[in-house]
């Protein structure tokens, strides 16, 4: 059983941002709820009002917007894996949605949710860091975008304020010549980590021009790993390659990988060398 | 979980020591501990310790028993807690030493912390990352506490 | 005491109208309560179990709109203006079985029977979307659906037998 609370049904971003100024941290923007009730049902949180979003219009829609895909914070890890212009131009994200949880779970939780959320174990904010994604955040009487690298702060923390709301995650096209992958070891299983490389070649596909690495799962939030970066871009693929072990390396250190009962830090470390390498390949493969 | 932890002090020994029985000074060295309170000098304490992860907070009264003491050298304690509303429980054991190296003190402890009940849904690595960095800042502040006086 | 008494007087309570099983409900629900509470508690559908509570293991699985959902993660609320479909309902007004009945008893799909019933709905489901899935599609869209007796085995061939069969009568 849930604690009682008070559901407040509002029709627009600008009621949802009211409603949280005004009751702080008794309030919480309910989507799917997928992770939000869960939390309310093992009582590790209790709010006395639920905002539910689902009425507001336009905030689950896919579009593409010149070179920018839109995706809307309401939209549901189903629509994503099903989207025709996600699996035109973002396979990667396909991916990584259609192995969300379960079936019930991708049905009606939500990408926006999930990223608020901010579950160290969750997918998403790796692969929008190595994509370069925007954040969009409303509040009554602004907007803001967020580069999703800044997005993550803590475990369960996002920089949003107490009274934004995320409306819509802002993707650059992928570039000609470009390929990107997200490799999560074990879905459903542990250790929990996950490695998300983004590359672009020349046009002769001899060298790299730009390489995005972000690790995620294994620490309290997602991050870019720039001296990882460094290592990969501004040469041959040769030389890149040549690179990988040592890049995979600091990706380790960089992923805050703990030893825990489900693995020790070196394993951890360790996977993320691997994962990255694979991911690599694979970003490569579709340059 | 255990975790040990040693800082440096520049400051004599028998200065370190009286700070850790200055209970509200070496209480408020801990991050998110308030409402510290001598039950019985010496022997048993009382306080408050409140963390928060994202949206999930705890709040623990807790009460800490001084099971040994050596002067100036040695202090062995145990806190425990617990939290009602979230249904959890908190275990500590903090083990200090202090020895002289030159004109510094090193402060060693060796914490023993376990979290019973619901929070440990949390997932161990959280609960190990929160418990090891609340043990880091508070060395430091006990280290800066006693460098800034004078 | 009647859980209506129990009712605070100043309780929230949003009313609701959807259809179970092809019959018009219309009731008021508080916003805390839970689909699977309202189904089974109030409405008398006990198919739907409440096991893991964490929406991992599909014994609670319901069908809204047609699509799977966990009644234990799920708000009562939510099901307004909505079609729902417990296991109750799978058979048709002449107690004649669903094939997917039919083949998970032909192929032995079920030892306990506590999973049953969110198995069928959640295959009814994939079959509704992809009348011809591949092993592998399969298991990825069941993969949410946990049984702790059959070893699998039995449950993927009566799904594939039931799907079939589904085709075959469409044909």
């Amino acid at each position: 059983m849930l604690r009682r609370f008070r559901l407040e049904e509002p029709e627009s971003v600008k009621e949802v941002s009211e409603l949280l100024g005004r009751f702080g941290e008794a309030a919480r923007v309910y989507a799917g709820g997928t992770e939000l009730l869960l939390a309310m049902k093992e009582g590790l949180v209790q709010y006395e009002r639920l905002i539910n979003v689902k009425n507001i219009k336009g905030l689950n829609e896919v579009t593409l917007d010149k070179d920018t895909i839109r995706i809307g914070a309401l939209c549901t890890h189903h629509q994503l894996e099903n989207a025709p212009l996600l699996h035109q131009n973002l396979a990667a994200l396909v991916k990584l949605e259609q192995n969300v949880a379960n079936v019930r779970v991708r049905q009606v939780g939500t990408f926006g949710g999930n990223i608020c959320f901010a579950e160290p174990h969750a997918d998403p904010g790796t692969l929008l860091m190595a994509l370069g994604a925007q954040m969009i955040a409303e509040r009554s009487t602004s907007k803001r975008e967020i580069p999703a690298v800044d997005f993550f702060v803590d475990a369960y923390e996002t920089c949003l304020e107490a009274d934004e709301v995320l409306t819509e995650i802002r993707v650059p096209v992928p570039a000609d010549k470009s390929g990107v992958a997200y490799l999560k070891f074990g879905y459903l299983e542990r250790p929990s980590v996950g490695v998300a490389v983004a590359l672009r070649v020349d046009a002769g596909g001899k060298s790299i021009q730009d390489a995005t690495i972000a690790v995620g799962c294994a620490g309290p939030a997602p991050k870019r790993v720039p001296e990882a970066e460094a290592l990969l871009k501004g040469g041959s693929v040769d030389e890149a390659k040549a690179n990988l072990s040592k890049a995979g390396e600091i990706a380790g250190g960089a992923s805050q990988a703990i030893s825990d009962l489900h693995g020790s830090q070196e394993y951890k470390e360790h996977i993320v060398g691997v994962l990255l390498k694979r991911a690599f390949g694979s970003a490569l493969s579709q340059c | 979980m255990q975790f040990e932890k040693e800082v440096e002090i520049l400051a004599p020994r028998e200065k370190v020591w009286n700070f850790i029985w200055d209970v509200d000074r070496f209480i408020a060295c801990v991050p998110g501990c308030k409402e510290a309170k001598t039950i019985e000098a010496g022997k048993l304490y009382a306080a408050t310790m409140t963390e928060k992860v994202g949206p999930f907070r705890v709040e623990f009264p807790t009460t800490i028993e001084v099971l040994e003491r050596e002067e100036f050298t040695h202090v062995k304690a145990q806190a425990s807690g617990a939290d009602n509303k979230i249904g959890s429980r908190m275990k500590l054991s903090l083990d200090v030493n202090l020895r002289e190296q030159g004109d510094k003190t090193v402060l060693a402890f060796v914490a023993g912390v376990d979290i019973l009940g619901k929070l440990a849904a949390l997932g161990h690595s959280i609960i190990k990352r929160k418990a090891d960095q609340v043990l880091d800042e508070f060395a430091r502040a006990v280290k800066q506490r006693l460098e800034g006086d004078s | 005491m009647s859980k209506a008494m129990l009712r605070r007087a100043d309780a929230q309570t949003i009313p609701i109208s959807f259809t179970l099983n092809g019959r018009l409900q219309e009731i008021a629900v508080e916003p805390h309560e839970l689909l699977l509470d309202v189904v089974r508690e109030r409405l008398g559908m006990t198919g739907a179990k409440r096991s893991c509570d964490v929406q991992v293991c599909g014994a609670c699985t319901l069908l809204v709109d047609g699509r799977p959902v966990s009644a234990c993660t799920t708000l009562a609320f939510e099901v307004r203006d909505r079609s729902v479909m417990t296991i109750e309902g799978l058979a048709d007004d002449n107690g004649k079985l669903h094939p997917l009945q039919e083949a998970f008893i032909a192929h032995g799909g079920f030892q306990c029977g506590f999973c049953t019933p969110g198995m069928i709905l959640a295959a009814k489901a994939l079959l509704d979307e992809n009348p011809s899935p591949t092993e592998d599609e399969l298991k990825h869209f069941m993969h949410g659906n946990i049984c702790r007796c059959t070893g699998y085995k039995k449950i993927i061939e009566s799904i594939m037998a039931a799907a079939k069969l589904m085709r075959e009568s469409r044909a």
